[in-house]
């Protein structure tokens, strides 16, 4: 049983609202297994059903029993308040972004921004470099296209010959 | 009165009568008296103005008529000469000196046309002129707009073919893992901003 005063935190592979939404249906459907296990009491053989990477690593992580109905309330209440209320944070990139650059990048903003932020990756192969974020209300571009679109009096110049 | 005066009163009334009755009686016969004087006067004037007499007349007549006749012939010939030739010389004057006006007026009205058209030509150069010069300025101003719009229309248009080239020459090159330290650098400078807006819009 995980500790009470302990906050529970969502492991890195855990990136997107519809990764927290497919852990909560899977812990739903964890709970209505125990549940309907519970009622059968004779049948002594039926089988856990399989869990999912993410079940494990959260599980792990957040020192919880899953057999623990506690337990598993509280993930659902946590599951369901980051699904809720976790920042969203929109990052587009020029290539799709492989596990470990996702896993590095997830690390420093549950650090350095929200322990909950959720993460959505575009594609936006135009922006040549570096990234675009988007939050609800605001609009970040640490492209290289804005970066260049920043700099053009510099390109204007030396297109013209100015020192 | 007396008888003797009386009777001489009565006298001269009678002698009177008899001379008013003698002078009647002698009044009657006097018209046939006249007629033999005209008749006979007639006769002589006949006598005298015989046919001979009146052909000489006629004759002399005739030649003073003619003679009349030439002679105001050729006076009226030499007035007519003389006339015709003044009135020849003071036509040819008047003709003259009227066609002298007339050139004198055609040319003055040449002169003043000749100097009105040179005026409204001189005008109109100088006017063409300032038009020439305002379009040559303006076409001047306008090329020169035209140029710096063109250079910066090429120099911006350049600079987003470099900017895509380069975006499209470089991006595919550079591996994304490479780029995380740029993008978390970036990121740690709009650190706060990030969060602010996190918790602001939670």
């Amino acid at each position: 049983m995980a500790p009470k005063d302990k906050k529970m935190v969502l492991p890195l592979s855990v990136m997107g609202k519809q990764d927290v939404g497919r852990l909560l249906r899977e812990v739903e459907t964890l709970n209505e297994f125990l549940r309907q296990s519970a009622i059968r009491q004779s049948d002594n053989t039926v089988k856990m059903p399989r869990t999912s990477r993410f079940m494990d690593e959260i599980v792990q992580i957040n020192e919880l029993n899953p057999l623990v109905e506690a337990d598993r309330k509280s993930l659902v209440d946590f599951l369901s308040t980051v699904k809720t209320k976790a920042p969203v944070l929109h990052m587009s990139f020029n290539a799709d972004p492989s596990p470990l650059f996702t896993q590095k990048l997830m690390t420093w903003l549950r650090k350095e921004i929200h322990p909950q932020v959720l993460l959505q990756t575009g594609l936006q192969p135009n922006i040549g470099a570096g990234c675009v974020v988007r939050t609800d209300s605001k609009y970040f571009d640490f492209s290289m296209r804005h970066h260049f679109t920043e700099k053009r009096s510099v390109l204007i110049q030396k297109i013209k010959g100015e020192k | 009165m007396n008888s003797g005066q009386l009777f001489l009163i009565l006298g001269s009334l009678a002698a009177a009568t008899a001379s008013f009755v003698w002078m009647a009686l002698r009044t009657t016969v006097t018209p046939v008296k006249e007629a033999d004087i005209l008749q006979d006067s007639e006769h002589d004037v006949e006598h005298i103005f015989n046919n001979e007499f009146r052909e000489l007349l006629r004759n002399r007549g005739r030649l003073l008529f003619e003679k009349i006749i030439s002679e105001n012939a050729m006076f009226l010939q030499q007035d007519l000469r003389l006339t015709t030739s003044q009135l020849n010389e003071y036509m040819k004057d008047e003709i003259t000196k009227k066609l002298q006006e007339e050139f004198i007026k055609y040319e003055q009205s040449i002169a003043d046309a000749k100097n009105l058209a040179v005026d409204s030509i001189t005008k109109t150069q100088k006017i063409m002129e300032e038009q020439r010069q305002q379009m040559s300025q303006q076409l001047t101003e306008e090329i020169t707009k035209e140029k710096a719009r063109l250079m910066t229309n090429f120099e911006e248009n350049m600079a987003d073919i470099v900017n895509h080239y380069v975006l499209a020459a470089v991006g595919d090159q550079i591996d994304l893992n490479d780029q995380l330290e740029y993008i978390l650098s970036d990121l740690e400078t709009n650190k706060q901003a990030i969060i602010k807006d996190i918790t602001d819009g939670a």
